[in-house]
């Protein structure tokens, strides 16, 4: 697997438009940091190689060859990746009341971990409104006042970093799929230096279909209502299709058309909605309010739902195997249309090629996507 | 008053290091004790930004009879003065010729760029190796270390303004440095001042 | 020590000569090559009696000294070539009124711009605005030059310039010093008389035309005293080769050229000290003693031109002339002379071979410049607040990311043009056009601009002129941000006072004038901050930069490293715990040394360590705060 350094992270993730600021780049060293949504560089490094590019989800994620390295399996076009069950979950009596996005189900299994000591501390997204604010929670109320979606992209991994160089024991991340891909780089290419950050004990993946630019978000709103006045936004589950945004003075409802120009590039190259590279993956529950999709995927994950089921943080049921199937379907059909993204623009490649590639796959899936079978 | 012979008229002197070494100080002093004595002394200087962390020389022509251009000329230094090796090169490099001589403290202060790491500062031994090959006699002395016991770095031009007239190059007698020193200075520095001044000359005699 | 020779700067022979001359008033603004001549007259203020001042430009400067001279006393005004535009246009309607008591302004030009950001020249102000013009060639001259021109400026009742240029001012040559007299006269304004009567009436350039042809008879009148002034003379053969016409430094260039080409018996040297207007019959004179004339001057033609114009109009009596300088290029157009250049003319015109030293000794040398080619980049002293203020803005500009920029103003901190200051400055001008530059930036996001824009000035050029451009800002609602260096002092030029210091020129109490405060009453939103503390300078820049509404100001306060409080002090010993350090690894790649460059900070290639060089470290401890790895350790000294 290949690594470059900062000047061609600059040159091919930055300067392209292709950075999604999830922070795994960011409070590694002093040279790049987040700042209102944006990930920048403070001065110039020339080290030819470096955690920041080794580690970045948006260039050289070679599918293959994490596949073979953390799941011993190839990556497959078809199925939402490797999983043990999916099942139908929602947070137990356990957890304090909340605004959590659906069934609290994220919540409950940071909780649950805690509780159970296999993290110290768990990596969230906090904030209200514009501000995503990326925490280390320790407590069960401090993971509640992280609850509830924040549509716009965030550094979440800029606290990771943080809370690392601070020496913080094992940790759990809830990630959506980008920041699952950045901390399946970790693991896939750990860095030999004392003390240097690194992956995480626990991924709690979200399911993503797509972000909003933080920025750009910010600008839209601006023509609207007060920036400061905004007090929270959501996405109420389909078939609404719009985006809530609440203010001191009231609320406002925006057409998700309106705002589809304000996803990141990055986003349309993105071949992952289920987070296949976590341990967990959540998501809504279509049709069913106040209940989660979970996916679990591996053994350590089994052992923790499991965990949570018993104490109380989790209660959950069977999974329609209609639901799954369109659930299969959504997943192959992102996954098709991100790969398909990146060979129109020339980013997709296969393992050995010399040239940057923003995404790499076995020379068999790149002949299917070039031949539009996987489409 | 009785003028002091010369071995070259003028004598040109460079007296060379990096901003805030305090050769400004070290030329005016030696131009005073030279003036003393009834000779003719004209300093080129710079100040200002050139200071600030940039090479420094002064440049001194001692005569008989009257003003030189404060500018030496190319090829034409009899003596360099130098507070830092590197420039000590770079001085001869420009106004060596084969009968110059050079007393160099021995202390490299780095450019930024080579603290920076974008050029490389070179190694004592080929600097050693290029100073002698451009000098007819050349004096290397740890002016900056032993300043440092004397309690100040900055005693270094003293030491070196010492060594230099145990050369017996130009006519700047123990006496006339501590007359020049007791002006300059005043009374409380003279020791400390005297004491830096025969280290460096010792360090030549020897 | 009076009557003995001395070895005098420059700029303290022209002190001396006006001491000699009985100055009263001095004033002006500091500016290398020019500040040690106020300084020095300031420093003898008490023994003689005078007022000196340090003011807040050059045209207020040249307003006090003229107060002076109309009060009946003698004064002088000094400041750098640019200094003269910023007065200029004082100077041509006192040029027009004329002045009473002898009244020098002595203006330093610094060809090849040693310290200036312009190789500005200030001769042709005294043809553009019609006045005497003296230049003296070495330090004896600069004194008595300087003593005489107060009495040719009462001789002809106008102000006369004197023209000192770097290698003069800051050179230091043999000077036999005279006699200071006994200060004398009480001040008094004459205004009674009417407006034609020029020793007793009101003081201004009208009725224009009237006082035109007044002024140009005094100027008619000093070139008759020209042409027998014992500072123009002729030296060489009877009827030479070649006739070098030359002023100022370059008077010694040209004798040492002649000495080591061992020409001096073909050359003839006519030096002039009184260079405008130029005597006709001196010049009517030497020009014809040969066919061919060399001009050697630095800057613009000025003495070339004028000599051309005289020998065209003398054409008749002289015949046509073969002239070299630097319309022909046989000198250059740019960069300050020296006596190899002028040597390099000499040999050319007469065909003469030189060789400075062997050929020999020449190729050794060519082999080891390679290693000393290295430059030394001008670099922020260690501890200086600025490396640790451009830092934070560099900081503050990257995490903004939208472009913005900073424009420069003059000063110490116009280094930060360079990598010493990450090279933040994109304009870099003259005094307090940074602020203008940034009030009219501002304006531009109207046509779709969408930088932020900030100006950095510092505290002595902050009163000089960013003060007009300020409130310019302010009030046409520009949304520019103004970040004031602080240093407390005029650094660049040694720490003269300024009007927010709490003692004059004279080192007396006076009130500061608070820059806080003026920022404050214009309307301007003040932040004040220590530069030291990167963090928190960092996110007060950062909160300039996101409020687009209005013209902020940040003060960054914090002493120069080479103030007289400051300087030789080291609150801190800093050291680096090599366990800790991260090197050129990942997570840091020499942060300290390779990105902040403080001179102060080693990096140890063996140990792939950084170290800190206890000889050149003044101990600010801000390298400290820059590490990443918290491996630079400050404790606070006993
Ligand atoms: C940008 C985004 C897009 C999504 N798109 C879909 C989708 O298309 N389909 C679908 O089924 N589900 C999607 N989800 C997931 C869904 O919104 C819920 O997060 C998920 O169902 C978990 O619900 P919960 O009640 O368990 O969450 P909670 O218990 O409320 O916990 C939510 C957790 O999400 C984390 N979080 C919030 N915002 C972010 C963020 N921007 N980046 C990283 N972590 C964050 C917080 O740390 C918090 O712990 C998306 C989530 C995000 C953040
Ligand atoms: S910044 Fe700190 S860790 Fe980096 S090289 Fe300097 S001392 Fe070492």
């Amino acid at each position: 697997m290949i690594t470059r350094g900062p000047r061609q992270l600059l040159a091919e993730v930055q300067q392209p438009g292709l950075c999604i600021g999830c922070g795994s780049c960011v409070e590694l060293c002093p040279y790049f940091r987040s700042h209102g949504g944006k990930t920048v560089m403070l001065h110039d490094c020339d080290l030819p190689e470096g955690r920041c590019h080794a580690w970045c989800p948006k260039t050289e994620l070679d599918l293959e060859g994490l596949a073979q390295e953390l799941w011993d399996a190839p990556y497959s076009a078809q199925g939402m990746g490797p999983h043990l069950a999916v099942v139908a979950a929602k947070a137990g009596p356990r957890l304090e009341a909340g605004s959590y996005q659906a069934g609290g189900t994220v919540s409950a299994l940071v909780c649950a971990a805690l509780e159970q000591g296999l993290v110290q501390g768990a990596i969230l997204t906090g904030g209200r409104g514009l501000d995503t604010a990326p925490t280390l929670a320790q407590t069960p109320e401090e993971v509640t006042a992280c609850a509830g979606s924040k549509f716009t992209a965030a550094p979440t991994l800029a606290a990771l970093n943080q809370a690392q160089a601070q020496g913080c024991g094992p940790l759990a991340v809830v990630a959506t799929p980008c920041q699952s891909a950045a901390l399946a780089q970790r693991r896939a290419k750990p860095w030999p230096q004392r003390g240097a950050a690194g992956p995480a004990e626990l991924v709690i993946g979200l399911f993503c279909n797509w972000s909003l630019d933080p920025q750009g978000l910010a600008r839209f709103l601006a023509q609207r209502v007060e920036l400061a006045s905004i007090r929270s936004m959501d996405i109420p589950p389909p078939p609404a299709g719009v985006l809530q945004v609440e203010t001191t003075d009231g609320s406002l409802e925006i057409p998700l058309d309106e705002i589809r120009d304000l996803i990141p590039p990055a986003c349309a190259m993105c071949p992952d909605m289920t987070s296949e590279w976590a341990d967990l993956s959540v998501g809504m529950y279509e049709g069913r309010p106040g209940w989660n999709t979970l996916v679990v995927r591996n053994e350590k994950a089994r052992t923790l739902t499991e965990a949570a089921v018993e104490a109380g943080w989790l209660v959950v049921e069977e999974f329609p195997v209609a639901n799954k199937e369109h659930l299969v379907h959504a997943a192959q059909g992102k996954r098709s249309r991100g790969l398909g993204a990146a060979l129109a623009q020339g980013l997709l490649g296969v393992s050995g090629e010399d040239q940057p590639k923003a995404l790499r796959v076995s020379p068999e899936l790149y002949q299917a996507v070039e031949s539009g079978e996987v489409a | 008053m009785a003028t002091a012979k010369l071995i070259h008229d003028p004598y040109n002197l460079i007296i060379t290091g990096v901003g805030g070494q305090g050769n400004v100080l070290a030329s005016r002093m030696l131009g005073n004790v030279l003036t003393s004595q009834g000779l003719w002394v004209t300093i080129g200087e710079t100040f200002g930004a050139s200071q600030r962390g940039g090479s420094v020389m002064s440049h001194l022509r001692v005569s008989a009879d009257g003003s030189w251009s404060p500018q030496i000329p190319a090829g034409k230094a009899h003596m360099v003065l130098a507070l830092e090796p590197l420039e000590a090169l770079r001085v001869l490099v420009k106004y060596g010729n084969p009968g110059a001589k050079a007393i160099v403290n021995d202390r490299p202060i780095l450019p930024v760029a080579a603290i920076a790491g974008k050029t490389d500062y070179p190694s004592t031994e080929e600097l050693e190796g290029t100073l002698a090959r451009l000098t007819a006699q050349r004096w290397s002395i740890p002016a900056t270390e032993r300043a440092m016991e004397l309690g100040a770095s900055i005693f270094a031009n003293i030491i070196m303004i010492g060594a230099l007239a145990a050369t017996g190059d130009l006519p700047v007698s123990r006496e006339g440095f501590e007359a020049e020193l007791l002006r300059a200075l005043g009374p409380a520095k003279v020791a400390t001042n005297l004491e830096a001044f025969d280290l460096g000359a010792a360090m030549v005699r020897r | 020590m009076e009557g003995q020779r001395q070895t005098m700067m420059g700029n303290q022979a022209i002190t001396q000569g006006a001491l000699e001359a009985g100055v009263r008033v001095a004033a002006g603004y500091p500016g290398t090559p020019s500040s040690e001549i106020i300084q020095n007259l300031a420093g003898a203020a008490d023994e003689h009696g005078l007022y000196v001042e340090w003011s807040i430009n050059e045209k207020v400067s040249l307003e006090v000294a003229a107060a002076a001279s109309l009060a009946g006393l003698r004064s002088l005004c000094a400041m750098k070539q640019n200094g003269v535009n910023v007065a200029s246009d004082f100077l041509l309607h006192l040029a027009g009124s004329g002045i009473r008591a002898g009244m020098v302004l002595v203006h330093c030009d610094d060809p090849g711009a040693l310290s200036s950001v312009n190789e500005g020249e200030s001769r042709h102000f005294a043809r553009m605005l019609e006045l005497p013009l003296l230049e003296p060639s070495d330090f004896q001259e600069a004194k008595d030059m300087t003593k005489w021109a107060f009495e040719l400026s009462e001789e002809i009742s106008n102000v006369v310039m004197l023209r000192s240029v770097t290698r003069l001012s800051h050179a230091s040559g043999g000077v036999v010093p005279g006699t200071i007299p006994q200060a004398q006269g009480k001040a008094h304004f004459d205004h009674h008389g009417t407006l034609l009567d020029k020793g007793h009436g009101p003081v201004s350039s009208s009725p224009v035309v009237y006082k035109h042809r007044l002024q140009q008879e005094k100027l008619k009148r000093a070139v008759e005293l020209f042409e027998d002034s014992p500072f123009n003379s002729y030296t060489g053969p009877e009827a030479p080769e070649l006739l070098v016409i030359t002023s100022s430094i370059c008077n010694l260039y040209v004798k040492e050229a002649l000495a080591l080409l061992d020409a001096s018996g073909r050359v003839g040297v006519l030096k002039l000290g009184t260079t405008w207007p130029l005597p006709p019959k001196l010049l009517q004179h030497n020009l014809g003693r040969c066919g061919q004339v060399l001009v050697v001057e630095e800057v613009i033609p000025f003495l070339e031109e004028n000599v051309k114009i005289a020998a065209a109009e003398m054409a008749g009596e002289i015949g046509a002339k073969r002239f070299f300088g630097k319309r022909d290029g046989t000198i250059p157009a740019q960069g300050e002379l020296n006596p190899d250049i002028v040597l390099g003319a000499l040999a050319d015109i007469l065909n003469l071979p030189y060789q400075a030293r062997p050929p020999e000794y020449d190729l050794l040398a060519q082999e080891a410049a390679p290693q000393a080619t290295q430059d030394r980049d001008l670099a922020f002293c260690p501890g200086c607040p600025h490396r640790a203020s451009f830092w934070s803005l560099k900081g503050a500009l990257a995490l903004d990311a939208r472009d913005g920029f900073i424009c420069g103003d003059i000063g110490c901190y116009s280094l930060a043009m360079r990598p010493t200051g990450y090279g933040m400055l994109k304009t870099l001008l003259a005094m307090g056009s940074g602020a203008g530059m940034a009030s009219g930036f501002g304006q531009l996001g109207r046509f779709g601009m969408d930088q932020p824009v900030m100006a950095v000035s510092g505290d002595s050029t902050f009163y000089h002129a960013v003060i007009p451009a300020l409130i310019n800002a302010v009030h046409q609602k520009s949304p520019m941000s103004l970040v004031v260096l602080d240093n407390s002092g005029t650094a660049m030029t040694g720490f003269q006072p300024h009007p927010g210091t709490e003692a004059n020129a004279l080192g007396q109490p006076v009130p500061p004038v608070d820059i806080e405060a003026i920022c404050r009453s214009l309307g301007a939103e003040v932040t004040v901050c220590d530069p030291f503390d990167l963090e928190a300078t960092q996110a007060a820049a950062l909160a300039l930069l996101a409020d687009q509404s209005t013209a902020k100001v940040l003060i960054l306060r914090q002493l120069c490293a080479l103030s007289p409080q400051r300087k030789g002090t080291k609150p801190y010993d800093v050291q680096v715990d090599p366990e800790k350090c991260l090197g050129d690894q990942c997570g840091c790649n020499r942060l300290c040394t390779r990105v902040f460059g403080c001179p102060g900070l080693a990096w140890e290639k063996q140990s792939g360590k950084a170290r800190i060089d206890e000889v050149i470290c003044a101990g600010c401890g801000v390298c400290a705060s820059v590490c990443p790895q918290g491996a630079i350790i400050k404790s606070e000294r006993a």
